[in-house]
């Protein structure tokens, strides 16, 4: 029998490991000190040009709010080792779908019922090619990036004109700081219940840390692979949703940053690219933040100048850079990562 | 050559249906040599480092940069198309030296390490430019150099040469291909593999530093303003010339393969021009034909199996030997995926 009284025991631990274990820690805390020292750098510069702080408060959140919950969905898929570049054209032709139903209907929850079946439905077709055709997902959302944006246009060419218009005021009354709170903590909560705590959230990890063992513990990876995509959808749907009601105005270009911004505010909180057990929800949360009070920051600093959103660009690259050389500082090996 | 011919005989074919040309402007050549000279160029630059599992975002942006450096520096000493050139080809590889000493120093995943060098790169396009096209429309010294189909060719030839050099007669390009198939073992033999990768970065910054130039001669201006990844759709046309590329390789030179990628995809890029389809028609199509040769070749032993399976035993060839007793069948030869390819 095995003594019980053994386990207990704690295994003596060497120098070197304690330093290795607190230099892993210490890197995980990278992107939560990054957000705290951009915080404090914002309320200073802030304060020192006279900027009304409440208002600039809104604007981050506007900023942040669509890019966390879309991020947040997407974790799912980037945990797995996958990758979506077309999250971006997906949340266009989401919000696209959800504004033309609004003029249709003039019914909020057939917006959002839309918004969301489309998100879900373009998400599910990149996954279903891939396990049909067995091809890199990767693969499939590029062509999938390519229809979306060729479908955006078609969309836009409904109207007669360029751009897709929902009542403004329609628009306006929903786009509150309440309900993008609820929104975003609904989603947030259900993707942290599902990541966390469920046998998807750990399939999904494993696939993305060993897939041969994810393989042979008999996670099926096609399977996986749809579900997270499908929750992905959804959080595109609801980015989409609250993009209507932020940007009521929509054109071909509306969402056209959201893709990689999305995958920049992964990284910046502290996503690992290859996925795996080190994939945490609050990395979408904290980078999304981040992303956002590095641009108020930026904002306040050099928006008189004509260079002055490039320079702000230079310095959120710099910035992205170190965070993710910190965050990774733990995983580095001889060879060059690939 | 299967492929080309095959592409070019079936859309000449299409258009005549339709009754069009599949040159029918005066200016076919020349749309033909420049689609290619950039496809193909945009297909190594991604070739080079995604072979050895390094995605890169950056490409567009080195682009942009490269040539408003060049397009700068010729606009303001008057320097003209020699300037601009090697100017904006020095400053493209100097970019990508910059990309991969960033991403050899921090040791960051590949992928990641583009995405911030593609914003710090649209970063200090816009900050040179104020934001506002760099333009050279009534400089004809500039513009001129796209529209003649001899330059083309000849940056065509050149651009095949310098990179078949590199990477198939030389030291590097040993090691290059030492590091593919075996980063480990290749290091652990002694290979450079941190020289090696700016290496990569410095031929894929050249390379798509001739990009950027051909398509500011061709525009007259450079869309220095783009931020936020806006540069990024440079490398989306470049996937399908690739992948074809990377199955001609296969069977012969991948540089080669390359060229045809190019001229195939550019061939289809003329036809959807010639056939009226609108924009619309042409990205859904370009979909349709990347995951449609991607899942051919992900299922290409699959296909073979199923195809032999239809046609039979060749010709001339004795079939399976017939089971010596009931008790003991025939053996089903083994089909590989490697005899199978």
């Amino acid at each position: 029998m095995h003594d019980l009284t053994q386990t207990s025991r704690r295994e003596p631990v060497s120098g070197v490991a304690r330093r290795a274990v607190l230099r892993e820690r210490l890197a995980a805390l990278a992107p939560l000190a990054g957000l705290i020292a951009l915080s404090v750098t914002f309320v200073l510069v802030g304060n020192a040009h006279g900027v009304n702080m409440s208002y600039s408060v809104q604007t981050l959140v506007n900023q942040s709010v669509i890019i966390v919950v879309i991020a947040t969905g997407a974790i799912f898929i980037f945990s797995m080792g996958s990758f979506d570049i077309s999250l971006g054209a997906s949340t266009l032709v989401a919000a696209m779908a959800g504004g033309l139903t609004y003029n249709a209907t003039e019914s909020l929850w057939a917006m959002l019922a839309v918004c969301i079946g489309t998100a879900v439905a373009a998400s599910l077709i990149s996954a279903t090619l891939a396990a049909v055709f067995d091809l890199p997902v990767f693969v499939t959302t590029v062509a999938m990036l390519s229809v979306l944006g060729a479908v955006a246009v078609a969309l836009v060419q409904t109207t007669g004109g360029a751009q897709i218009r929902v009542d403004r005021s329609f628009a306006r009354e929903y786009d509150t700081l309440p309900v993008k709170f609820a929104v975003a903590a609904a989603f947030i909560a259900l993707c942290v219940f599902l990541f966390n705590f469920t046998r998807l959230g750990r399939a999904e990890k494993l696939i993305g840390g060993n897939p041969m063992a994810a393989k042979l513990t008999g996670i099926s990876m096609k399977k996986s692979a749809i579900a997270a995509f499908a929750i992905a959808g959804l959080g595109v749907g609801l980015g989409a949703f609250l993009t209507v009601l932020r940007t009521p105005t929509l054109t071909t270009t509306t969402a056209a940053d959201i893709g990689m911004n999305v995958l920049v505010a992964m990284v910046f909180g502290g996503m690992p690219i290859s996925g795996g057990p080190r994939s945490r929800i609050y990395a979408a949360l904290i980078g999304g933040l981040s992303m956002a009070v590095l641009n108020q920051t930026m904002t306040t600093l050099l928006a008189s100048t004509s260079a002055g959103n490039g320079l702000a660009q230079v310095v959120r690259a710099a910035f992205f850079l170190a965070v993710v050389w910190v965050a990774s500082s733990g995983h580095r090996t001889k060879l060059l990562p690939r | 050559m299967i492929i080309p011919v095959t592409v070019f005989v079936a859309l000449t074919a299409l258009c005549s249906i339709n009754g069009v040309s599949l040159f029918n402007t005066d200016d076919s050549l020349l749309l033909l040599t420049r689609g290619v000279a950039t496809t193909m160029l945009t297909a190594m630059a991604l070739a080079i480092n995604l072979n050895s599992g390094r995605f890169d975002f950056s490409l567009g942006s080195m682009a942009t940069l490269s040539s408003v450096i060049g397009a700068t520096v010729a606009l303001n000493t008057g320097g003209g198309i020699v300037v601009m050139a090697a100017v904006t080809v020095g400053s493209g590889v100097l970019l990508g030296v910059f990309a991969g000493l960033v991403y050899v120093r921090l040791g960051i995943s590949p992928m990641v390490c583009s995405l911030g060098i593609t914003l710090l790169y649209e970063g200090v396009s816009f900050a040179i430019s104020g934001g506002a096209n760099v333009s050279f429309l009534l400089d004809t010294g500039l513009t001129s150099f796209s529209k003649s189909p001899l330059n083309m060719l000849l940056v065509i030839v050149a651009g095949l040469a310098v990179v078949f050099v590199i990477f198939d007669r030389s030291r590097f390009g040993y090691d290059y291909r030492s590091l593919i198939t075996g980063q480990a073992a290749a290091v652990a033999a002694g290979t450079n593999e941190r020289r090696n990768a700016i290496g990569c970065y410095a031929v894929s910054g050249g390379l798509m530093s001739v990009v950027g130039l051909i398509i500011a001669s061709q525009m007259g201006y450079i869309e220095a303003g783009k931020l936020n990844f806006g540069s990024i759709g440079v490398m989306f046309t470049a996937f399908l010339p690739m992948f074809i590329g990377g199955f001609i390789g296969r069977f012969s030179n991948d540089k080669l393969g390359y060229l045809l990628g190019a001229f195939c995809t550019t061939l289809i890029g003329l036809a959807f021009a010639a056939l009226r389809l609108t924009s619309t028609a042409q990205s859904i199509a370009n979909a349709l034909l990347l995951v449609g040769f991607l899942a051919y070749l992900s299922n290409e032993d699959r296909l073979k199996r199923a195809w032999r399976r239809l046609a039979g035993p060749p010709r001339g060839t004795p079939g399976p030997a017939a089971p010596s007793s009931p008790a003991k069948p025939a053996e089903v030869p083994a089909v590989t995926g490697a005899s199978a390819s």
